[in-house]
């Protein structure tokens, strides 16, 4: 039933594996063409390499290969019929005001605009650099919301809730040492809730301490 | 009692062996699946540059060794191909159960991957781009968990040297699961 093919599965698959070596290590030299190549170039013959040596489809018959190709010109079809209306955000009758307006807050650092956080939001990472500002909207806002008022879309279903920061109540019997303690090695260290986890494995102290003080901003002035 | 072939596993006016037509045919429609979720995240992602920093959280690592878990076990797909072609079933069983092996492993680190994601916020409705990626990733591993039950059952019949056709066409979807992830990798993982 099966013609057979003579493929040396061995070389292709190590073939393929230096591929995957070539996309991950491509993208970490920083350079935006080299990254695109890496990861999609890369990508694109990968996916040909299994195509026509594992899938065997260099021997198919011609009306599979049509088959296949006129669900990709489906897909095309699709992609590029809707693109004008998607990808842009106006035209010469139209302004998609919503998706501008997502842009922007995105751009200045707020998440998809759930909640308005603290002024001086610089939300863009510079890679490699610690920033308490995207530390806490990464590690935090989930539960305790960006403006830090307890209000993050997980934290909803969280019981004890999380802590709200802009209530001078939490404030009455809390310094930054006991908040650089909760965030280091968690709440339940300090008789607290289970629920706010330790995260020394993921910052050293001297980002905690960075942490610490960034919580203490939301504290409200008297 | 006697099992008569049914005769649409005989005739075929193509010219291609029916069981391989219709795996052909699955997997045409499987582009458009496929190809619509990811042309729509394309679509958003080159219209929403600020996505950039929720992508950056996802962890290059762990898709890089679900990366090569599943090219290796396209590799062993192929080569229980090769068994059967040679008719030997229990070789392509073998190689079968090291494919499913495979898949377990890609199911196993992709649920501690979004176990940890969803423990820090992460979830499908906390922005556009998890929702896609959940979405994305998601139906991908109910492929791999698909096409692991049915290579179980493929393999099964393979050892006991029956339906050894079969080899071909569950390695040809599986291949296809591995083109999938192949695109997902470089989507979720690389581009930040």
């Amino acid at each position: 039933m099966s013609e057979h093919h003579d493929v040396n599965y061995k070389k292709i698959y190590f073939t393929l594996l230096f591929l995957l070596v070539v996309s991950i290590i491509g993208p970490e030299i920083g350079i935006v063409w080299v990254t695109l190549v890496a990861a999609f170039g890369v990508a694109f013959v990968k996916a040909y390499l299994v195509i026509e040596n594992f899938m065997h489809l260099r021997w198919e018959k011609r009306l599979m290969k049509w088959a296949l190709g006129a669900s990709l010109a489906v897909m095309m079809l699709m992609f590029f019929g809707v693109a004008p209306d998607v990808m842009r955000h106006d035209g010469r009758n139209w302004v998609n005001e919503a998706a501008i307006a997502a842009v922007e807050r995105g751009v200045a650092g707020h998440d998809d605009g759930i909640t308005e956080g603290p002024t001086e939001m610089a939300g863009v990472a510079e890679p490699g650099v610690f920033s308490p500002t995207v530390a806490f909207n990464q590690a935090c806002a989930a539960c305790h919301g960006q403006a830090g008022d307890g209000a993050g879309p997980a934290g909803a279903v969280l019981d004890p809730p999380p802590a709200n920061f802009t209530d001078p109540a939490f404030w009455a019997e809390r310094d930054e040492d006991r908040i650089f303690t909760v965030i280091r090695d968690g709440a339940a260290a300090v008789g607290g809730s289970p629920l706010m986890v330790p995260w020394r494995n993921t910052y050293n102290d001297e980002q905690i301490q960075q942490l610490a003080e960034y919580v203490l901003e939301f504290r409200p002035q008297e | 009692m006697s099992h008569a072939k049914p005769i649409a596993t005989l005739r075929s006016a193509t010219g291609i062996p029916t069981g391989r037509l219709a795996i052909w045919w699955v997997l045409a429609s499987e582009v458009v699946i496929f190809g619509g979720l990811i042309g729509s995240y394309l679509l958003h992602r080159l219209g929403h540059p600020e996505w950039a920093d929720a992508a950056a959280v996802t962890n290059t690592t762990i898709g890089a060794i679900n990366t090569f878990v599943l090219l290796t076990s396209s590799f062993t797909a192929v080569l229980a191909h090769q068994a059967a072609e040679k008719g030997d079933g229990k070789t392509a069983a073998k190689y079968l159960l090291f494919t499913i092996g495979g898949a377990l492993t890609f199911v196993c680190i992709k649920s501690y991957e979004w176990w940890s994601e969803i423990s820090h916020g992460y979830t499908i409705a906390s922005h556009t781009f998890w929702s896609f990626y959940y979405t994305m990733a998601g139906l991908h591993a109910l492929h791999v968990i698909a096409g692991a039950i049915i290579m179980g059952v493929v393999a099964l019949d393979a050892y006991r040297g029956r339906e050894l056709h079969r080899v071909e066409l569950i390695g040809i979807y599986w291949h296809f699961v591995d083109v999938v992830w192949i695109f997902l990798f470089p989507l979720l993982y690389i581009a930040k």
